[in-house]
């Protein structure tokens, strides 16, 4: 077992590069009149809106993401709404991640706008700080002057995030196991990546109040008493520098919700919604050769009541249709009064392992049929064919960016 | 709340191709309507696909408005689908 003292001394050698408010960032760039304005991101033209990203300068001004555009405009007078643009998204983090494969064959993406860079297998080393700085000028020379990124290097990739963190924008920060305490005092636990507020309410409750307390707490105190299982152990190690997250994470579910464009909508508006989310989620589904067994529906109502129904199947499926059919006999039991839907596969498997069936003929015209749709859609554009019944959803519903995730990029 | 204005034009373009970060640099524009607007920065350049055709984007800047060209790569037509005059609201 370790001693609480005992902290990863190797060279650093991950590399965390993450966008600043890359989408708002992104905007700036391609318009040079908004740099330097309070801008926010938003998916829809309304004021009751969401913010997905927000400038430095809007959040020096207290803008946050997630806050409705009518309450950030009062906090900023002058915020401009930029509608999301997602091919330019798409552009910038494609030439991101060019830039980040010169460096490394180990390489992962962790989201649209943050990359991690292994440089363990490297025979020929060269300082990581210069390789930091490197790639900052390269992202102004290679996208455009106004991009900016925060390099955070460290011996394991928390660290390496922890430390990307540090000094926003544009910084370039190292921990290694020399300033490790001297880091761990200038943060707060929510400041740690993977620490919201429900686990510091659980490391509150054993006197664990700041980093350096749960640095100094024993892996025993943590797997015991804090999170009751290896997560304990595994943070304990993974808050002095030893890598613990180098695993790949696999697809556990694929799903799609909307927030409705009107409160009063008739139901049979809303099931055309909901068989659009339908196609969009089967097209996702498919495009990870991936089949479910498992199908969840939820609605939210405008008075805050939140109703769900799902359920497990034996025969896997895949296809819009069947998709649309297991979704739509869940929601004939939801509320009144909604205000927005949703809907996510699970249960998994890949594509390959289906099992036989007695209906043999039916499932493979089903499946070349829906494998001949994906193919047009595929060469002539998202949803070139598609359902007459989602016509009308489709000028409300667009497709959006999945921030947190690089699987549909 | 947004500035954007959205527009259909198809513009008469004096474009330079050399090198660089931006091999096709849009350098001046002539709108339907007689105006015409020299480019002091494009912003970002980047490619969309519209069905199978690939459409060039180019997000550009008079200094007093920013601009959206769009280049067709199969008609090598010019369009000005979006003008944005952020002093203006």
């Amino acid at each position: 077992m370790l001693e609480s003292k005992t902290y990863n001394r190797e060279e650093p050698m991950i590399m965390h590069v993450d966008l600043n408010s890359a989408f708002a960032s992104i905007e700036q760039q391609a318009r040079p009149l908004l740099r330097g304005q309070p801008i926010a991101i938003v998916n829809r033209r309304t004021e009751y809106t969401a913010i997905v990203t927000a400038s430095y300068e809007a959040k020096a001004m207290g803008v946050k993401v997630g806050m409705k555009f009518i309450e950030a405009a009062r906090l900023a007078p002058g915020l401009l709404a930029v509608e999301s643009d997602p091919s330019k998204y798409r552009f910038v983090y494609k030439k991101l991640m060019a830039i980040l494969n010169d460096y490394s064959s180990d390489v992962v993406m962790k989201s649209i706008d943050e990359g991690v860079i292994d440089f363990h297998q490297l025979a020929i080393r060269r300082p990581l700080i210069d390789i930091g700085y490197e790639i900052k000028n390269r992202l102004k020379d290679e996208v455009g002057c106004a991009m900016r990124c925060n390099v955070g290097i460290g011996t394991n990739r928390f660290l390496a995030k922890t430390a990307a963190g540090l000094h926003k924008p544009d910084g370039l920060d190292i921990i290694r196991a020399d300033n490790l305490r001297e880091v761990y005092k200038s943060l707060k636990l929510t400041d740690l990546t993977g620490i919201a507020q429900q686990t510091e309410k659980r490391l509150n409750a054993v006197g664990i109040f700041k980093p350096l307390e749960f640095l100094d707490a024993s892996s025993e105190t943590l797997q015991r008493m804090v999170f009751k299982s290896i997560c304990g152990s595994q943070w304990y190690l993974r808050l002095r520098g030893f890598e613990t997250d180098d695993r790949e994470i696999t697809t556990k579910t694929v799903g799609r919700q909307y927030v409705l464009e009107k409160r009063d909508l008739a139901r049979h508006d809303i099931l055309t919604r909901l068989h659009n989310l339908c196609e969009s989620v089967g097209f996702r589904l498919r495009g990870q050769n991936k089949v479910a067994r498992g199908i969840y529906v939820y609605a939210k109502t405008i008075d805050h009541k939140y109703w769900h129904a799902c359920r497990t199947y034996e025969l896997p499926f895949y296809s819009d249709k069947a998709i649309n059919a297991l979704a739509q006999q869940l929601f004939s039991k939801a509320p009144d009064k909604i205000k927005e839907i949703g809907l996510h596969c699970y249960n998994l498997s890949s594509n390959q392992d289906k099992q036989l069936s007695l209906f043999g003929d039916y499932l493979a015209r089903e499946e070349h049929l829906t494998r001949a749709i994906d193919e047009i859609n595929n060469r002539y554009g998202d949803r070139t064919i598609h359902s007459a019944n989602t016509l009308e959803a489709t000028r409300f519903i667009k497709q959006k960016i999945p921030f947190g995730s690089t699987r549909y990029l | 709340m947004n500035d954007e204005l959205f527009l259909n034009e198809r513009i008469k373009v004096v474009a330079v191709f050399g090198e660089g970060l931006n091999p096709c640099r849009p350098v001046r524009f002539k709108r339907p309507n007689g105006q015409e607007i020299a480019v002091t920065e494009i912003g970002l350049r980047h490619p969309k696909a519209k069905g199978k055709k690939t459409v060039h984007i180019f997000d550009v800047t008079d200094g007093q408005a920013d601009y959206r060209l769009e280049l067709d790569s199969e008609s090598l037509v010019w369009h000005l689908t979006i003008e944005a005059d952020h002093a203006g609201i």
